[in-house]
């Protein structure tokens, strides 16, 4: 058997369509266009790729991109003067800060410092909260993105075994609980796991979260298995990019499964821009978009 | 029967006079620890609660408070209420006690608790805190439930853990504290296909459905440490959500209900009164022990 490979690329493409159809229907009927604000500190060479291609795709749907260079030496004051600065502003409806900040600056001091309703990286420790007691909050975008690659697979997850592997903050927590959220039966695994191949063979859905190159096995899925892999890796010696689940055995006995690159990567840009129009609606008391949230 | 009986009481015991001994330097210092509980309309249901958080917390040398307000009482007038509280130094820890009168929503009244303040661990902050693995004050069931388990000998690292119930102040954060000690935790709920195929997996089981005789002992791994967390009334007796009798010959260590996760929760919540003492001295501290401002 092989794996249906899920098309992460087409579907982003799909999701930022229906994102540009709500921005327009906004502009038309209330006169609105949501902004996103992205604060970048230093020149770290990677975060300043992401952030090019964040405005990029952000003007792509029709909102405002608004970017903010600051220097590597900036002082915690005045980034979190800035930061205040963008809460107040009426026509920025989303802020990221793009980490990692440089050493100098705490991260959690400053992610705090943002008003958790244009919080649309979802990481203030106010909107975990909400996702953890099951309210309204701003969802982490890279599981957000597993999620709904998951419902188009799936429709209903209402009873599926998941199985979690990886407890980072950033998506292995949040995406146990988005699962939780569509009433799958949830197991998270770590690094600290036993035994991960006896979790894995009674798993559904597996969801990789770790950052250890091909680290999951196909002999160790259940046949059928839906993989999604978040791992995006390099391997010394060998040309491109490798996600946590070695592909080649896990193509073989999976479902389907998501390749790296051209996965879960492309979606999570996607629900930045969804989670932008989705404060957007709130902020401005309008329904919210389907299918776009958790 | 087989399994060691977890005696809950003495655990809380135990806690207490620890709890006591902390209050007690803090009131040396001037921050004696004070507890305010709020009952909304008729308290009946709550009183026995109260009365009870009352005598504990006087054991652990902890102040209390119980306040009634009428049934009337507009939630503006209540936010009002938890407003001045906030701002009282002299108030530690604030309880909301249940069940409110209707038309008052819990969720938002808890928001209104200073986080410094939430004894109960129910604010929004609280609980991510738990899930970013910085227990500062954790929800009083779900951290009792999680203590109970590390008095046994065994080792968190690694334990396989199935926790059946994902309420969001007792089955979810018991998920997250005991990732974060490093278990790999399954979390099961009523869509669960098989609920006996995960915990019979476990080599600990929580349950917490508010269901009598839901875990029976043969769907129990021989020598599982089994908590209880239920609390129901069946024909005039206090039953939790295991059938005891069968879970007993099964497990290697069960908590009785009543005298198990009960006892050590209200315990649980005076040393969260104590914790959260602690805290808002060092943010008074940190607050005005700079002259240059």
């Amino acid at each position: 058997m092989t794996a249906t490979i899920i098309d992460g690329k087409a579907f982003a493409a799909k999701v930022r369509a229906q994102v540009a159809e709500h921005v327009q229907r906004l502009k038309d009927e209330h006169g609105l266009t949501p902004g996103l604000a992205v604060v970048l500190v230093g020149e770290d060479p990677a975060s300043q790729v992401y952030v090019r291609s964040k405005g990029k795709q952000t003007l792509e749907v029709g909102m405002n991109s608004f970017e903010h260079k600051l220097p590597a030496d900036t002082a915690e004051a005045d980034l979190l003067a800035l930061i205040q600065q963008l809460n107040a502003d009426p026509a920025v409806h989303g802020i990221l800060v793009q980490l990692p900040l440089p050493g100098h600056l705490d991260s959690d001091l400053v992610i705090n410092a943002i008003d958790p309703a244009k919080d649309v990286d979802g990481f203030h420790i106010s909107n975990v909260g909400l996702l953890g007691t099951g309210q309204k909050s701003m969802v982490p975008c890279t599981p957000l993105g597993c999620l709904m690659m998951l419902r188009d697979h799936h429709g209903s997850l209402a009873g599926m075994n998941a199985v979690v592997v990886g407890r980072s903050n950033i998506v292995g927590k949040p995406m146990a609980q988005l699962l939780l959220g569509d009433s799958c039966t949830v197991t998270i695994a770590h690094s600290r796991t036993r035994d991960l191949p006896d979790v894995l063979s009674r798993a559904d859905i597996v969801v990789a979260a770790v950052g250890r190159p091909e680290m999951v096995r196909g002999e160790w899925l259940k046949p059928g298995a839906t993989v999604i892999d978040v791992g995006i890796n390099r391997i010394e010696g060998r040309n491109g990019l490798f996600g946590d689940c070695d592909f080649a055995s896990c193509v073989e006995v999976a479902g389907a499964i998501t390749p790296v690159p051209g996965g879960v990567g492309p979606m999570t840009i996607a629900c930045l821009l969804a989670n932008t129009l989705t404060a957007t609606c709130r902020a401005n008391g309008l329904a919210e978009p389907q299918g776009l949230t958790a | 029967m087989r399994a060691a009986v977890i005696d809950g009481k003495a655990i809380a015991t135990k806690m207490r006079e620890e709890t006591a001994r902390e209050a007690a330097e803090l009131a040396q210092q001037g921050w004696q620890p004070r507890l305010v509980s709020i009952s909304v309309g008729d308290t009946a249901a709550a009183e026995l609660y109260v009365r009870n958080q009352q005598r504990q917390a006087q054991d652990a040398g902890v102040e209390f408070e119980a306040r009634n307000y009428p049934g009337t009482i507009s939630m503006e007038q209540l936010v009002g209420v938890l407003q001045g509280l906030n701002a009282d130094p002299r108030v530690n820890g604030i309880i909301i006690q249940r069940p409110l009168p209707a038309p008052i929503p819990v969720k938002a009244l808890q928001k209104a608790v200073h986080p410094l303040k939430d004894v109960e661990g129910m604010h929004p902050a609280s609980i991510g805190n738990i899930v970013y693995n910085d227990l500062a004050l954790g929800p009083c069931t779900a951290v009792a439930a999680v203590e109970i388990l590390k008095t046994l000998p065994l080792k968190l690292e690694g334990l396989d853990v199935t926790v059946i119930g994902h309420s969001e102040i007792v089955g979810k954060p018991i998920a997250f504290l005991l990732m974060g000690l490093g278990a790999t935790v399954t979390v099961c709920h009523h869509m669960t296909r098989s609920v006996a195929m995960h915990s019979r997996a476990a080599d600990a089981v929580f349950v917490a459905v508010g269901k009598p005789g839901l875990v029976t002992g043969d769907m129990l791994k021989p020598g599982a440490a089994l908590i209880d967390i239920g609390i129901n009334r069946v024909e005039g007796k206090t039953v939790g959500d295991a059938d005891f009798a069968s879970c007993a010959e099964v497990a290697g260590w069960i908590t009785p209900v009543p005298g198990g996760v009960g006892p050590v929760t209200v315990a649980t919540l005076m040393k969260n009164a104590v914790l959260a003492t602690r805290m808002q001295m060092a943010h008074y501290r940190a607050q005005y022990a700079n002259t240059e401002v």
